[in-house]
Order: structure tokens, then C-alpha cells, then sequence
């Protein structure tokens, strides 16, 4: 079975590589979950954050860290559900739940 | 998978430091070991919550240390060198060099 | 321990020192995310093929 990967994103240069490594984990069959926190919800405006929302099991991000980056909490990115406007618990799935680990 | 999870976040980038800090608060709280290191830069005193969080996190088992010896001075950060780092890191199921350099 | 170091910048003094400490006694491999375009398969076969993946600043 393939093993699922789960990426933590703390930058907002690394949208190529987020991409990138989840269409090569996707295309393996891996289980995908990516979250984005702090400055890397600047990624949300990013024209292929819809795109990395299709093509994963799960995308969140810590909705905190949207807010205080100015984000208004009640504009829901693209891609994106209010369940996915979420907190860092969703790094702790990553890192419990997930076999493979990648920070960017 | 019954052990629980040690995770080290280092942060070299004064702008990421304090959310790297409530990061590793957060994986604490999901009964993770929970460690964040301060390094190559110097931060100026905590407001009142940052200073809760890292008392939070110790009270978890957890820490914040830092290899600039001015941070400890200022925010009572616990003191690693850089090779002690590394050996601390070879503990550690999850290692994050957070945001960037 | 297969250990995993992948590098988003060129590695300075710093992280050189702290790969050289963490892989020490164990079988180690690396990808570079900062020359050219990186090949995303390549790199997702070697996270899948290793204990540890570090993807260093």
C-alpha cells in the first residue's frame, strides 16, 4: 500500500514545490494532507492553491494565522470549506496520523 | 504507534519566531514533546502571551531554547549550543526548520 | 535510520554542522530544491524511502 505524505508549509515562496510534491505523491497513490500556517496563507491567493485543494486528500489551513496576516477569517479561499479555516491540531494529524513527513 | 511524538522547530527569521513558538504550543497540547529553538537572531522581550506559551509548553514537557545567548538573558530561554542541538535533534521523530533562513 | 536531508537554499555553515551531527552512524541521503527544476517524482520516491525526511531552510 502506498504511504500517505503529509506537508507543513511555513513559507510563501514554496507554492512550485507544494504543487510539485503532491501530483508526484497523487500520481503514486499516496495519501496526501498538506497545511498551511502562519505567513504561508499568503498562499491561499496563490493562483494554484485551488489546483493543490483538487489534487490532495485534505487542505487546511490555521485560520489564525490567515487573520492576523490580514486576512478576513469570513472570506473563505477558493478551494477551501469553513471546516478547512483551521488550527494547528491539523499539524498534530500530520504528524501522528501521517507515515511520511515534509516541512516547506 | 504507542510513543508519543518528539518534535524539535527551529527558527532562524526573527518574523517567524513568535508563531513558530504558538506552533510548537500547539503540538504540545496534542500530547506531542514539543520543542522550538531560537537561532542566529536576537528577539526583543515577549509580550504577556508569548511569555505564557512558553510557560505553558514547560509545563508540558516541553521547551524553548535558544543558541543566542542575549535571548536567554531577555526571554529566560534555555541555552543549547549548536552541536548540543544536534544531538538533540538525533532524538527527535520530527525535526522543522521553520519558515526561512 | 535512513535520514532524508533536503535543501530548500544552499546549506551554510550551520546546517552542514547539524546534518553532519543527525546523520552521524546513519545511512543518509539528500535532494537539492534550489538548483534548477527539481524533479517532484524523484523526490517523493526518496521521502518514501526514508525513516527521516529533513527539509532543511
Amino acid at each position: 500500500m502506498a504511504k500517505s505524505l503529509g506537508i507543513f508549509v511555513t513559507t510563501k515562496d514554496c507554492m512550485p514545490h507544494v504543487l510539485g510534491v503532491t501530483q508526484a505523491a497523487k500520481s503514486k497513490g499516496a495519501k496526501v494532507k498538506v497545511f498551511f500556517t502562519w505567513i504561508a496563507t499568503h498562499l491561499t491567493q496563490h493562483p494554484d492553491f485551488k489546483k493543490v485543494c483538487e489534487i490532495a486528500d485534505d487542505v487546511s489551513i490555521c485560520v489564525d494565522s490567515y487573520r492576523k496576516q490580514g486576512f478576513d477569517p469570513q472570506v473563505i479561499p477558493d478551494g477551501l470549506t469553513e471546516k478547512k479555516m483551521a488550527t494547528q491540531a491539523q499539524h498534530g494529524i500530520i504528524i501522528e496520523d501521517f507515515d511520511c513527513y515534509l516541512s516547506l | 504507534m504507542g510513543e508519543y511524538k518528539k518534535v524539535c522547530l527551529m527558527y532562524r527569521h526573527p518574523d517567524y519566531a513568535i508563531d513558530g513558538i504558538r506552533s510548537a504550543l500547539g503540538l504540545a497540547v496534542e500530547n506531542m514533546y514539543a520543542y522550538g529553538v531560537v537561532m542566529d537572531t536576537t528577539l526583543p522581550a515577549f509580550d504577556d502571551n508569548t511569555v505564557e506559551s512558553i510557560e505553558m509548553l514547560r509545563d508540558m514537557e516541553g521547551d524553548i531554547l535558544s543558541t543566542v545567548s542575549a535571548n536567554c538573558d531577555t526571554n529566560g530561554l534555555t541555552p543549547i549550543t549548536l552541536e548540543e542541538l544536534g544531538e538533540k535533534l538525533r532524538e527527535m521523530t520530527h525535526i522543522v526548520p521553520y519558515g526561512i533562513k | 535510520m535512513k535520514i532524508l536531508n533536503v535543501y530548500r537554499t544552499e546549506p551554510d555553515a550551520t546546517v552542514n554542522k547539524l546534518v553532519e551531527i543527525v546523520t552521524r552512524d546513519r545511512e543518509a541521503d539528500s535532494f537539492n530544491l534550489y538548483d534548477g527544476a527539481p524533479d517532484y517524482d524523484k523526490l517523493v520516491d526518496k521521502i518514501f524511502a526514508a525513516d527521516q525526511t529533513i527539509c532543511w531552510w
